[in-house]
């Protein structure tokens, strides 16, 4: 299996110069082709300077966290469907806009059901008897006058 | 010890001894993993818990044929960091991002701590893409499949993605590296 040297070039520009992290399925002919050619092992020279630096930075483990994560677990999957209800309309946030667009919305629900069903239920006024012209013509007959005492 | 596959099966009827192991075998990789893209313990252990919280409620959505467990975790864990990072303004959201400002060098040879201080401001620096590449490249060891499917693009997207933030770096730990350079021609002559 033959490697191209633009290939090779572009492994070591994204996976760097150790050859564990190149794709395996192409790290034994770049490891060939490495073992070849001079400008290849000068190019990966120059890449191991970075993964040495970034060896450095190592992370300690946070001890705690195992504890709190399973304790929130636990909460979670022990809370009603009204403890979800509430936690979904006043989330925990820092962020005071958080707090309002939830219940706000909710507030809008009964304005909007109401629309909705003013819109498709007639309530007993059949549309079909009066229509605008018979409410005119009702509306001419009506006597304005003021009643006298 | 039980496989991945049947602790998840475990999970999703609900067993917490199943959950349990799975959170021992896997948290302090999601932990380091978040803390090297957020650089703080408080977000780390947001991310974290709300990582393995989906792992408990959403544990009936992996797929053995699709990813492991653990790339299903880091893939959750990358959404969660990418989109807190969003949030943040500060944060570099262009992928396109290749000139540093590499900031006054110090004459002296930088000593370790110096050192990590300029990896760590380096790689938050680099958009957030660009870090999380190179983060599960370098450091957890995640093939190139696995890291294309965490982070949802295809293998040719992670590769140019991990060129350019290695680009990045190396532009912007000039001083650092030729340091190390000079320390290993010291040790070797």
């Amino acid at each position: 299996m033959n490697m191209a040297p633009e290939r090779f070039d572009a492994i070591i520009e994204a996976y760097g110069s150790r050859p564990e992290r190149w794709p395996a399925d192409e790290r034994p002919a770049a490891l060939a082709y490495l073992r070849s050619n001079s400008q290849a092992q000068s190019l990966v020279a120059s890449y191991s300077a970075l993964d040495d630096l970034l060896d450095e930075y190592q992370v300690e483990g946070l001890t705690s966290l195992q504890q709190h994560v399973l304790v929130q677990t636990a909460i979670v999957s022990e809370s009603t469907i009204l403890d979800r209800i509430f936690e979904w309309l006043l989330p925990r946030s820092e962020r005071v806009l958080a707090w309002f667009w939830r219940p706000a919305l909710v507030a809008c629900l009964p304005l909007l059901c109401g629309l909705y069903l003013g819109n498709h239920f007639s309530f007993g006024i059949d549309g079909t008897q009066h229509s605008w012209e018979e409410e005119m013509f009702m509306l001419s007959l009506n006597d304005y006058a003021e009643p006298l005492q | 010890m039980a496989d991945d596959e049947e602790l998840m099966t475990a999970i999703e009827a609900g067993d917490a001894r199943a959950y349990e192991s799975v959170v021992a075998r896997h948290l302090q990789s999601i932990s380091r993993y978040a803390y090297r893209m957020l650089g703080n313990t408080r977000d780390t252990e947001d991310i974290a818990q709300e990582t393995f919280l989906r792992l408990w409620t959403h544990a009936h959505s992996w797929r053995s044929d699709k990813a492991g467990v653990s790339t299903w975790l880091h893939r959750i864990a990358h959404n969660l960091c990418i989109d807190l990072l969003r949030k943040d303004k500060s944060s570099v959201t262009s992928e396109y991002v290749d000139d540093y400002e590499t900031g006054d060098s110090p004459a002296e040879l930088p000593d370790q701590q110096e050192r990590l201080d300029a990896l760590r401001q380096a790689l938050s620096n680099l958009p957030e893409r660009q870090r999380s590449a190179i983060i599960l490249n370098h450091y957890h060891g995640f093939s190139n499949r696995d890291i294309a499917h965490i982070m949802e693009i295809s293998v040719d997207a992670l590769e140019s993605i991990l060129a350019r933030a290695r680009r990045g770096l190396k532009a912007q730990l000039k001083s650092q590296l030729s340091s190390i350079r000079e320390t290993d021609g010291t040790q070797k002559s």
